[in-house]
């Protein structure tokens, strides 16, 4: 995806739902319905900061069947590199945002016989599409919902009201625990399980999931990772000829885009393995922060995700 | 005349032990007790935990082939497998098949070896619990002969050896293509003399 492909929509609707949690409706700008999606997209929101331009993935959290407006959920991050700030301190009803076309990486298998939901906090949004899909079909599912406490429960209500019994809440300041090993040793045949939440619950299901002897193809998980900062390094891009300078809080590839090359992408997350690029040259090494190459893929180190890798080098040559 | 390189034809490999899983259940029929009974033997060697939580079901090949069944079926019972069960045919093998994945969880490994009809039976009542393949594993052994699915009148002709054959429905005379298709279980049969009735290329045993 590129910055040609955008859609102009404009903010219709804010509301605090939670003490870190914004809910935004989006409509598009010249009126009309938006493209349609199915439960798990994402869109790309772009954002005209003061001082750069901010790319980030969020889960569309609306009903697909609903395409009158778009719904996303801001957590703001306390660490944030701008994205969710800007969103949450200058975004009002009026404001006009650039999205990219919504994208699914996270879809549901659809010839499941059991679907077993896990979200943790934020990890909530693609859910709340899915179950717009789920609601009313023939295959039974279960969503097990983490969060900090009471206050932090984003959509409980909308949840409670429409999922019933299928809902199960867990609230980290009653010390409640997802029972992840009890859980998943004892789904019946033909279930898969899809996780979206903190790094560590992501890992912690995987590998629960894999002990009890699920297959791979049976477990499915989603984490947007924001680009990890580090040293500023020079990149140099063979095919147009140019130098570009990565600062430290800045990903490789919104350096590049920077400087006006564009690069294909369509996560900024680490997952897609959309913007693939290959290393020509290196005097340093490559700090992959990404979930699309194997193990051995990155070490060999002939080629990168630049939306959230980067180097420890003076000098990297990539293929662009 | 097959019609080669058609992706759709199945491709086996030798049975390999997934200690990966919690519970194994194998299907043989015939001289696929054989591979199977290599897997036991790699599952005690990686620790005989495995082995508590394997289930064989398994057909003797009704055939001349069936010296070793008994005694393939004792083996079974002694290498420590928690269930054994023989079953008079294929039919039989399948229904308990398919109550069991029913009542089975996820963390269940499939193993079937035996001929190739008999793995696309099985892996037909596989795909409808919806299986993957890193849950599956199947070795071909035994005959080659085919089910073949007439495309004209939807019945399925059993056991087919030759390279052409006439439909057990509709009579006609099918070409046995490689195009398979998994939800059957059968390959397809297409008219072979429709453009010019009664031009039959020459017969000749093409799956033994």
């Amino acid at each position: 995806m590129n910055d040609a492909q955008t859609l102009a929509v404009e903010v219709v609707g804010v509301e605090q739902v939670t003490p870190l949690i914004k809910h935004f409706k989006l409509a598009a700008a010249g009126g009309g319905s938006l493209p349609a999606f199915s439960g798990g997209s994402h869109i790309i929101v772009v954002m005209q900061g003061a001082e750069r331009v901010h790319r980030n993935p969020y889960s569309l959290l609306g009903s697909p069947q609903q395409l009158d407006t778009y719904e996303i959920g801001v957590r703001r991050m306390e660490e944030s590199r701008g994205g969710s700030h800007f969103m949450h301190d200058t975004v009002t009803v009026g404001s006009r945002l650039e999205i990219a076309h919504p994208v699914n990486l996270f879809g549901l298998d659809k010839i499941a016989r059991k679907h077993v939901l896990i979200a943790g906090g934020i990890g909530i949004t693609p859910f709340l599409a899915q179950l717009e899909d789920l609601h009313g079909g023939a295959v039974p599912y279960e969503l097990h919902y983490s969060v900090r406490s009471a206050e932090h429960a984003a959509f409980l209500e909308r949840l409670r009201r429409r999922e019933g019994e299928r809902l199960h809440m867990y609230y980290d300041s009653e010390g409640q625990m997802i029972p992840f090993e009890t859980l998943l040793a004892t789904q019946p045949l033909g279930t898969h399980v899809y996780v979206c939440g903190p790094a560590g619950m992501i890992n912690h299901v995987i590998n629960t999931a894999r002990s009890c002897g699920w297959p791979d193809s049976h477990i499915h998980w989603e984490q947007f990772s924001a680009p990890p900062v580090g040293d500023a390094f020079e990149v140099f891009l063979a095919r147009s000829m140019i130098s570009v300078h990565v600062p430290h809080d800045q990903s490789l590839l919104e350096s590049i885009e920077a400087a006006g090359v564009e690069v294909p992408y369509l996560c900024r997350g680490g997952v897609c393995g959309f913007c693939h690029t290959r290393v020509l040259d290196l005097d340093g090494e490559l700090v992959h922060n990404d979930h699309f190459l194997s193990d051995a893929d990155k070490a060999k180190g002939n080629s990168i995700m630049p939306c959230v890798s980067r180097a420890r080098c003076k000098r990297l040559v990539l293929d662009l | 005349m097959l019609v080669t390189g058609i992706k759709s034809k199945p491709v086996y490999a030798p049975l390999q032990a997934d200690t990966r899983g919690r519970y194994h259940l194998m299907l043989g029929m015939g001289v696929g007790a054989a591979p199977l009974l290599r897997v036991i033997d790699e599952m005690r060697i990686g620790g005989a935990q495995a082995l508590q939580h394997t289930r064989v079901l398994f057909v003797p090949d009704a055939g001349a082939a069936n010296a070793g069944a008994a005694a393939a079926i004792e083996r079974f019972r002694t290498a420590a497998v928690g269930n054994v069960q023989t079953f008079p045919g294929t039919p039989a093998l399948l229904e308990e098949f398919r109550t069991t994945l029913g009542k089975s969880l996820m963390g269940t490994r499939l193993y079937v070896a035996g001929p190739e009809s008999f793995i696309g039976l099985a892996m037909k009542i596989a795909l409808e619990f919806n299986l993957n393949k890193d849950e599956i594993r199947a070795e071909e052994c035994g005959t080659l002969a085919r089910r073949v699915y007439c495309i004209h009148c939807r019945a399925t002709t059993e056991t087919v050896r030759t390279n052409i054959v006439q439909c057990i429905a509709c009579k006609r005379w099918l070409l046995v293509r490689d195009h398979y298709s998994r939800r059957l279980a059968a390959y397809m049969g297409v008219m072979v003399d429709a453009e010019a009735p009664g031009e039959l290329p020459p017969l000749k045993e093409a799956f033994l």
